[in-house]
Parts: structure tokens; sequence; C-alpha cells
């Protein structure tokens, strides 16, 4: 694998692009470093329109893509060190799955048929190889177009959606293999709906709202900068009704809230205060707690906050 | 380029295609026959102007060839498939040579054997008439492949805006206003059929078999090219 070192291998520069009065991608611009980036937004946030810039699919309406220092944009070139799949689950019917993946390669010059062999092995399709992509389940037809997208190991990987349809199991191995792909140096863009999953995968998360770069960064990261934010805190106690009472008078504290079952849900915008007070005050006052928990420590809460913002 | 030549070889054999496109061919056949059987050996005039002109190369052709060639590109763009090809490094002419060779030798068969069988029987047993109207069909199938290859790219109705054309430009237009030949891929094959047997064809032409062979090869080259540009400029879905 090409060791790429510290410069972008994906420069996006104030892009935008257009559909008549509608704007789809809006000034955007952000780096891609080595690594899995996720890409994250609500539907018709502009992601699709994105990827299909970094792409050179699509061009943009202003600004510019460059991939490995070169526009990506009528540059067939580049493509040989590059792997997409794009969020369109249409294959060909009457081709069966390894004749797929054969031909992919050959469009990127791998000739050689164990190529074709190790990518099906690494989407755990060497069974089904020889049957009509017609024939497959929607999860494997995504993990054999996968499998197409690896064929000729690029470097640069972007895949759109790349999650849909693929059951629990499937899912862990495609987690896995990425992982293990991204630890080889590779550069892996990925969007995703499944906010959970993009989370545990991403190193670095690109958060897109109504055609803007909300954040970017790590997720952690993204979550700092979001200081303005309450944060929900849910606290089982012995004594939910005096635990509020001496809770709600905390400068850390904006708001409590008790549940009819007994649990709290403490409102606060400085959890690092909250974190070395509330277990202070409960031995004060001999509470005993038994849960403290985060309620909205995932990437669903703040892409949630941002797209309400 | 051969995978992708194979792959809409593939894509263009479907089986409601081919049996449309053998249906439509076997007519200019069975219209000369019966012109035979019935009127006895027609002129050369009057066969060329009623069933090579009129049938297979302004109507049977077009028909089969816009089935066809239209759907070489259409296909993928309605699919979404396009983007498989076009995000291969290849330059985007080494897309275009195998999807209009693909195009090509997928209607020029049926159009060959059916100006062939048409030629032969309509010029009692002559072959080497039969083969001057096989050669001038096959360039009108390759116009035309070249013309609806473009065509499909540039829209998603690419079957109605070529039928607008095969019935206004090529059938009505063309059959009244001298002008319109000049650019009229019927009237070219009309030409080169009287290249290829100046011997039983001579003295009909409405331009010489030089202008034909030159008009062809721009309008050939000319769609070749714009559907290379159009793949290169467009966004590809």
């Amino acid at each position: 694998m090409t060791t790429i070192g510290a410069a972008p291998v994906i420069r996006v520069e104030h892009v935008s692009r257009w559909f008549g009065s509608v704007v789809a991608v809006s000034d955007v611009t952000f780096d891609v470093m080595p690594g899995i980036t996720g890409l994250l937004g609500p539907n018709g946030a502009g992601k699709t329109t994105l990827l299909r810039m970094m792409t050179g699919l699509a061009k943009p309406s202003d600004g510019a893509v460059t991939v490995l220092g070169e526009p990506i944009r009528r540059n067939p070139s580049l493509y040989g060190r590059m792997g997409v799949m794009s969020e369109h689950e249409t294959v060909y019917g009457f081709m069966k799955g390894r004749e797929f993946v054969r031909m992919m390669g050959r469009l990127r010059g791998v000739m050689d048929e164990a190529a074709v062999d190790k990518a099906i092995d690494l989407v755990d399709l060497a069974d089904a190889a020889d049957r009509p992509l017609g024939t497959y389940s929607r999860g494997m037809r995504q993990r054999m177009r996968l499998a197409g997208t690896l064929v000729h190991d690029p470097e640069i990987m972007i895949l759109d959606e790349p999650l849909n349809g693929a059951d629990p199991r499937q899912r862990v191995h495609f987690q896995s293999l990425l992982r293990k792909l991204a630890g080889e140096g590779r550069t892996i863009v990925l969007s995703s709906h499944i906010l959970e999953e993009v989370e545990q995968l991403a190193d670095t998360v690109l958060l897109i709202v109504n055609g803007k770069l909300a954040a970017s960064g790590d997720f952690r990261a993204i979550r700092v900068a979001l200081d303005e934010r309450p944060y929900h805190v849910l606290v089982v106690s012995d004594s939910p009704r005096e635990l509020a009472a001496a809770v709600v008078k905390l400068e850390s504290v904006d708001a409590v809230n008790v549940d009819p079952d007994g649990t709290l849900v403490i409102l606060s915008r400085n959890v690092r205060d909250l974190q070395i007070e509330l277990p202070r005050l409960a031995q004060s006052a001999s509470i005993s707690l038994r849960r403290v928990e985060p309620l909205d420590d995932s990437l669903e809460s703040v892409f949630g906050y941002l797209v309400e913002r | 380029m051969l995978p992708i030549f194979v792959l809409t070889l593939r894509q263009l054999s479907g089986k409601w295609r081919l049996s449309i496109t053998s249906l439509l061919a076997v007519l200019p056949v069975a219209i000369a026959i019966l012109m035979v059987s019935f009127e006895g050996a027609p002129t050369v005039r009057e066969f060329e102007r009623t069933v090579l002109s009129g049938i297979l190369a302004g109507a049977i052709s077009p028909l089969v060839v816009l089935a066809i060639a239209s759907a070489a590109f259409a296909n993928e763009i309605e699919d979404s498939t396009l983007a498989n090809l076009t995000l291969a490094p290849i330059p985007r002419w080494q897309i275009v040579v195998p999807k209009l060779l693909a195009a090509i030798c997928v209607s020029g068969p049926f159009i060959a054997a059916s100006a062939f069988l048409t030629g032969y029987f309509a010029y009692s047993v002559d072959i080497r008439a039969a083969l001057a109207v096989t050669g001038a069909a096959i360039v009108g199938v390759a116009l035309y492949s070249s013309a609806f290859v473009w065509l499909g790219l540039m829209t998603t109705r690419a079957i109605g805006y070529g039928l607008l054309y095969i019935v206004l430009w090529e059938g009505f237009f063309s059959g009244f206003v001298t002008g319109v030949r000049l650019f009229s891929v019927r009237y070219y094959s009309i030409a080169w059929t009287h290249g290829f047997d100046v011997r039983r064809f001579a003295g009909f032409d409405d331009f010489g078999f030089g202008f034909a062979v030159a008009a062809s090869v721009v309008a050939f080259g000319g769609f070749f090219l714009l559907s290379v540009r159009r793949l290169c400029r467009m966004d590809v879905p």
C-alpha cells in the first residue's frame, strides 16, 4: 500500500452544487486523511451529491475537489487507485457474481483470476459466486458490489451507504473488513444512516446538514465543541425525590425531571462538574446511586441536535 | 474494451427486443416476395422507391437500430450502473467504441439478413444486387447506430425523439424536400447501394456515391465524437 504521508488524500475546497434554485451542497471545505472517515447527515442533506463530486461523477457548480493532488473530474487515470461503491443497488441481474467481479477487475487492469477469488473471499461470498446476481438477496448484492470495488486493491475507497441491506452478522463482518483495510493504510470514506456503526468505525466524522458542513473531526471532539448543548444524564437512586431536590441546587444543573418510575433525568451544560459533584452530593445525603448514564452520548443525538439547530 | 463489448451484447440481447427485431426484419422480405408473386419482377426504380428506400432504409432499419442502439447507454443510465464503467481508469472513447460496436453487432445481422433476402427475391436471384443492398443496409445500420447511441446518452426519452426523427425527418421531409436528403441516412444508404452495384442501380442518384461516402464518414464520426464528449461532460447517475 502506498504511503501517502501527511498530505490530504482528498481535498474538498469551497465546493457547492446547485440544481436550478435548489442548493444541494453549499460551500463545503474539508480534507480527508488516511483512515476511515464517516459522512453523516439526514436524507437530502447532500451526502450523496458530495460523494459524487468527490468521485468525479458530478461536477461541482463551484469549488474544486482534488484526489492525491489532482483534479478528480475528467481524470480517469485516478480511478485505478480508487474503489467507488455508489448508493445505487442495481446490478446486472443476468451476470454471475464472479463474472461481475471479474469484469470490474478487467476494466481496472486486473487480469489475475486469483485477485477475483480473493475479493470474493473477502466479502465471504465464495459459495454464491457462480449464481446470477439477480438471485441474490439485497445484502449479498451489496457485498458482491463491494468485492467489485475491492478487486483492484484500491488505496482510496468511497462507499455510499455500503451497509444497506446487510444483516447483523454481515455488518460485523463488514466492519471488521473495513477496519482491516483501513489498518493497511487505505483511505476510506463511507456514508451511512446507521449512526452507531459509523461511530464505532470512523476515525473522523463529517456531519452534513442542509448541504453544509455542520461539524467535522473526532466524534468526541465534536461533542466538546457543542458545549452550548445541554446533556441528558439518567440517574437511578434509592431516594429519587430527595436527590432531585438536592441536585437542582447545583450550578452545573439546568433542570431535573423525575419520571413516575423514580428515574431522574438531569439536564446539564457542564457534565464535567456534574460528574464530580453528583457522587459527593449523594454521599453527603446518604443516597445510594444505582445507575448514572449519559442518555445522548451518541452520534444520533449529536446529529439530531445539529439538524434541529 | 472487450468486457464492455461483451456486457453490452448481453444487455442488448434480451428475448423481447430480439423477438420484435426479428418480426420487423421479416417485413421487407415478405413485401418483396408479395411484390414479385403478384406483380412480377418490379422495376429497379419502383422496387428501390417502395421497398429499399421507403421500408428498409427509411423505416425498418432505423426502427430496429433505435430499439437496440438507444438502449446501449440508456439502460445503464436508467439502472444507474453506468458508474461501474465510467469509474474505470479508461478513456471515455474506450467505453463508447465497444457500446457502439455491440449495438451494430446485435442489430446488423437482422438488417443484413433482411436486406439480402429482400434483394435476392426482388432481383430474381441476382446475388450481386442482393449483396449491394446488404452492404448498403449495413452502412445504414452503422450510421443509425452512431446517432442513436448518442441519443440514448442525451435523453431518457430517446425512443420518443428517435421515432419523431424517423417519421418526420427520414420519412416525411426527406420524401419531398430535396435539400433534406443531403442530411438523410436513408438517402446515404440508397447512394451506397448504387455505388456497390453500378450495373443495376446506375442513374437514380440524388447525389453522387462520393458525397454519400464522405457524408457517411462525417455523420458516423460526428455522432461518435458527440457521444464521447457527452460521456466526458455529463453527470453520471
